[in-house]
């Protein structure tokens, strides 16, 4: 194993001194700049577009339009990573404030800006609607008329449209008997909670680059998924994918913004039609109409006996899409059973709607739907429990799923420690001592718990390569985006580990499809352990190559020989030695490679929900005290602990502080963070009006546990302690001040008017 | 594309020239934290830049003869917050300097340059309007003061003139007895603009009866909220709760109040009420000459 006193970021030196080669950096000699018209209408028919008074301007090069689409028979229409939906510009109508209408390429971005300005277009306004609900019902303004006619892509799930309405996908449980279920039950209580749109904010925006080498794209491109973009621009050039290379330096940060193609298409076509590079990147006021975390509105009912047993469970979640599904079918089916928490329940029946509206399309966001999913399910334990006079934390162990039990989708679960987990989040804050303590000054002290279910990405696959120079430096290559977690540090400790090799003899190729092997994607917090899992078996596999070798030259059996600090020697007889590199020397390659490939499997039925939906499970516990001042609604969080179930820690440092960086960003969701939006346009789209957490938010205790097992797998730790951070500090808030919280962010103004509001809680 | 010009002087009398020159086709910049916003939004279009930042005689900070502090327009904020003489002098406006944004805005942003800005959202303005401070400006004709509740008109809005530049702030000598609060009351981050502020500035007797009270309210209307006839009621009594409460009450009667997104007119006309309750309970409570750190 890789030792703690290694590196914790094998370019944590490039990285503050801002030497890490960012796309954002990334200019080339006769490269154009292209800028983006976007829609001032939130629904509205295109008339008509006229691209000349924008040809007219000096500097001004190319301009893309419908017209260059429709023109075109071999372009593909339109494109999307689960429902090719969205056109490269509007092509008969808008569908946002902010849908894109056409496109400049210029000499300078100055000029580029300014001329999308001068293009004239007619617009004729349609109905529009914002609210997923409202969107859902059978009179609603269609976003998608042709939904029915677009190509289906389906990755890993069959959609369930709603044919004539909005719903794009319909993802259902059914499970045990609902009604009877319910009929079991001592008490049945019902709730609605509310979880607003929200933007990722990575510190880099979206930037992309590409240029045409005769019929061949080579596209440079911010994105967590270079394979995904590879496949989208093949498809839409009609290109083999041997003719299309995507190559992706470190991200200033992703989150989930930078899935699946978003700027590489339309930054193909321009620099198809300029004949020249073109550079497109995004303002921060544009980010804010790209891509943003799914409003969610969830109902749940809930079955429980005196007892506290947990006897049914039915969840109706609309997940608000916006214009374009994006991966919005995969939230509505991961928030779907995320919403059913981990817990034991006979009869559970969930549907899980993703609903288009004619809000900015809304698609992967840290937490993958957990966030929303948790913060009304967990809630709703607390309410439960309550209503019961137990516990909270009881009434959830009372109900905990253990391993061996069935989870909701019929899959037995494994490795799992939710139980351990709660507990140590409520052993850090002293529960269950003063759960609420009004203080001299008039504020209310009070603490909060939640625990987490989460998925990851099943099934995926992935491959990795590791190599051995001449000169003794190993190379591991990789589909893995670096983007700020820490995944190239730990693929490289874990391929140091298995050759025994010293850190800084270690090098990972940044992702290049014409370099790296394939890799599903760099999301749902899989990486270390997918790729890991790769890199362990390719470079186990690189070790044997490099032993039978070495046996041959040094004469010797291979059983007999020893692998360590970058040589190879006969047991017992240390000067018996080669050097790793003179190993593959002495076969007169540069390079000696070993390939590895790794996979999990399953997949649910979407009109049951059973089937596997994750291969393992991320889990998650958190606990928090907070402080109130009911006279101003002010919340200060004093205590956040975070237990996480990390199978087997990677790199202790990168671990701790992924799982305090989840603590900051829940913070943010749980307090304050909300797209504001007035008839469908964002209200507070730069970050004056959109508020992030900032060093003095940080709570004063942020304290972590890390939970391994001998011999368990690693376990992505991502996204893990995201999700029940705003429901603990939701949970410890509405303990406070004696109110029932639904809507989040919790703002001063919110917690003022729910002390205002007479007690409205029903019984089903 | 136009080409910004930049006009850069190194001393007033140049900078004055080239007001009266550009007039309002220059637009003067201090630390450049508001300008370059507008800019970079395409709010403003100026012909010209008038970088004031070279002025040696607009970062003076010193005592009149007859005591009045003066702080030239140029100073960062954070000057202005650790000043030994602001913090003896005006400490609530060290105070309200301080809780600025964050350390780097502090760094870069000016004094003058804030109150030229004119954002309602801002610490500074209720500060000074509750020390009942002047600012001075000059231009190639001479120079007018002008107290910075006259000076302040509206959102964005003052009353500096195309041919003039705000060069010094003036605060009056404390009174005999003062005390100051300032609190800030933040609804987002710990960064966000207020979304009310209170600044309130006593003299008390011996006797704790209040010789002199004035209070400010900030990020709440269009500009910082002075009552003095509802100050006025505190004259000669001592600061009791049933007197506190009065005084909140009256204060925030018939205001009209600002909805933004960190609150609304009916939120902050609560918490305005709330905050000057706490406000005057902790000026009757404080030793002279102090200031108490204000909540976040």
């Amino acid at each position: 194993m890789a030792t703690a006193e290694a590196p914790a970021m094998i370019d944590a030196w490039e990285r503050v001194t801002a030497r890490l080669p960012l796309t954002e950096d990334l200019r080339l000699p006769g490269m154009l700049h292209g800028a983006i018209l976007r829609s001032p209408y939130p629904h509205a028919r295109l008339r008509h577009i006229d691209p000349r008074p924008a040809l007219a301007i000096p500097g001004v090069v190319a301009v893309v339009t419908r017209d260059d689409i429709l023109s075109d028979p071999t372009l593909e229409r339109t494109y999307g990573p689960q429902i090719a939906d969205e056109p490269i510009v509007a092509l008969e109508r808008v569908r946002y404030v902010g849908d894109r209408v056409a496109a400049v390429a210029a000499e300078d971005e100055a000029t580029a800006r300014a001329a999308v300005q001068a293009i004239l277009v007619e617009y004729e306004p349609l109905p529009a609607v914002f609210d997923a609900v409202a969107a859902a019902r059978p009179e609603a303004p269609l976003v998608h008329p042709d939904l029915a006619a677009y190509p289906g892509v389906s990755l890993n799930f069959d959609l369930r449209p709603v044919p004539g309405t909005n719903i794009c996908h319909h993802f259902r449980i059914r499970r045990g008997d609902l009604a009877a279920g319910l009929a079991a039950a001592d008490l049945v209580l019902e709730e609605t909670f509310f979880t607003p749109s929200a933007q990722h904010v990575t510190m880099e925006p979206h930037v992309t680059v590409a240029w045409w080498e005769g019929d061949r794209l080579v596209v440079y491109t911010a994105s967590q998924t270079p394979f995904d973009v590879q496949r989208a621009l093949a498809r839409l050039f009609r290109l083999g994918l041997e003719q299309v290379r995507v190559v992706v330096h470190p991200l200033g940060g992703g989150y989930g913004a930078k899935t699946f193609p978003r700027l590489e298409p339309l930054a193909a076509l321009l620099a198809r039609k300029a004949g020249r590079p073109v550079r497109l990147a995004l303002s921060r006021e544009e980010e804010f109409v790209t891509l943003n975390r799914h409003p969610a509105t969830i109902t749940i009912r809930l079955g429980v006996r005196r007892d506290g047993t947990i006897t049914a469970k039915q969840v109706l979640a609309y997940w608000n899409t916006g214009a374009y599904a994006d991966s919005g079918p995969g939230v509505a089916t991961k928030g779907g059973y995320h919403a059913v928490g981990p817990y034991r329940i006979p009869h559970v029946w969930v549907d899980s709607y993703c609903v288009y509206t004619h809000l900015p399309p809304n698609g992967a966001f840290r937490g993958y739907s957990a966030t929303q999913a948790v913060w009304a399910s967990e809630r709703m334990m607390d309410l439960a429990a309550e209503r019961l006079g137990l516990d909270p934390l009881e009434f959830r162990q009372r109900n905990l799923l253990r391993d061996g039990d069935a989870f909701a989708t019929g899959e037995v679960v494994h490795d799992v420690h939710f139980a351990d987990l709660l507990q140590a989040a409520a052993q850090a804050i002293d529960w269950p001592h003063d759960q609420r303590t009004v203080l001299p000054d008039g504020t209310i002290r009070a603490k909060g718990l939640a625990v987490t279910l989460k998925g990851m990405q099943t099934p995926s696959r992935c491959e990795a390569r590791v190599g051995l120079t001449a000169e003794g430096r190993l190379r591991v290559y990789a589909g893995t985006v670096e983007m700020g977690q820490g995944s190239r540090t730990a693929l490289a400790r874990l391929a140091a580990a298995v050759l025994d090799q010293p850190l800084d003899q270690v090098e990972v190729v940044f992702p290049d499809t014409a370099v790296v092997p394939f890799d599903t994607r760099t999301t749902s917090s899989r990486s270390t352990y997918m790729l890991g899992t790769a890199v362990q078996r390719a470079a186990t596999i690189l070790r044997q190559r490099l032993l039978d070798l070495a046996a041959e030259l040094l004469e010797a059996d291979p059983r007999d020989l020893v692998c360590r600090s970058g040589r190879i020697f006969v047991a017992g007889v240390p000067e018996r030695a080669l050097r790793l590199g003179e190993v593959v020397a002495r076969t007169g390659r540069f390079e000696l490679t070993a390939q590895a490939a790794f996979a999990n499997e399953g997949g649910l039925d979407p009109d049951t929900g059973q089937g596997v939906a994750s291969s393992h499970w991320h889990q998650s516990a958190v606990g928090a005290v907070v402080r109130v001042d009911p006279e101003t609604g002010r919340v200060e969080v004093e205590h956040v602990h975070a237990a996480v179930y990390a199978g087997r820690v990677v790199n202790p440092v990168l671990a701790r502080l992924q799982t305090e960086g989840n603590v900051v960003f829940g913070l943010g969701t749980a307090l304050f963070e909300e797209i504001v939006f007035g008839e469908g346009q964002v209200l507070n789209a730069n970050l004056s009006d959109y508020l992030i957490p900032s060093f003095a938010d940080i709570p004063p205790r942020v304290t972590v546990t890390l939970l391994e097992r001998p011999g368990a797998e690693v376990h992505g730790l991502g996204e893990t302690a995201l999700p029940p951070t705003p429901a603990a500090i939701g949970n410890a808030v509405a303990r406070a001040l004696g109110v029932n919280l639904t809507r989040l962010p919790l703002t001063p103004e919110r917690l003022r008017a729910a002390l205002a509001e007479p007690e409205r809680r029903e019984e089903g | 594309m136009t080409t910004l010009l930049w006009l850069e002087p190194t001393t007033l009398a140049e900078a004055l020239a080239l007001r009266q020159a550009y007039g309002d086709e220059a637009r003067p910049i201090g630390g450049g934290v508001w300008v370059t916003l507008l800019l970079q939004q395409g709010l403003l279009r100026p012909r010209a830049l008038l970088a004031l930042h070279r002025l040696a005689d607009l970062t003076g900070i010193g005592l009149e003869p007859d005591g009045t502090l003066r702080l030239g327009a140029g100073l960062p904020l954070n000057v202005v917050a650790s000043h030994p003489l602001v913090r003896e002098r005006a400490p609530v406006l060290a105070r309200a300097c301080g809780l600025v944004a964050n350390v780097r805005i502090r760094a870069q942003g000016t004094i003058g340059g804030n109150l030229c800005e004119a954002d309602y959202a801002s610490d500074p303005p209720a500060a000074l309007a509750a020390l009942e401070a002047r600012v001075r400006l000059a231009s190639t004709q001479g120079a007018r003061e002008l107290p910075v509740r006259e000076f302040l008109v509206g959102h964005y809005q003052t009353r500096v003139q195309p041919e003039e530049i705000v060069t010094d702030l003036l605060v009056p000598p404390p009174l005999p007895g003062a005390r100051s609060v300032y609190l800030k009351f933040v609804t987002r981050s710990s960064e966000d603009r207020p979304c009310a502020t209170v600044a309130a500035v006593a003299g008390l007797d011996a006797e704790g009866r209040c010789q002199h009270l004035a209070l400010a309210v900030g990020a709440v209307a269009s500009t910082p909220v002075v009552r003095p006839t509802v100050a006025a009621l505190a004259r000669g009594e001592r600061l009791t709760p049933a007197l506190i409460r009065e005084i909140a009450s009256r204060f925030v009667e018939g205001l009209d109040l600002v909805s933004d997104l960190r609150g609304s007119a009916d939120y902050r006309r609560h918490l305005v009420r709330v905050l000057l309750q706490r406000a005057l309970h902790q000026v009757a409570a404080a030793p002279a000459g102090g200031v108490r750190d204000g909540d976040r």
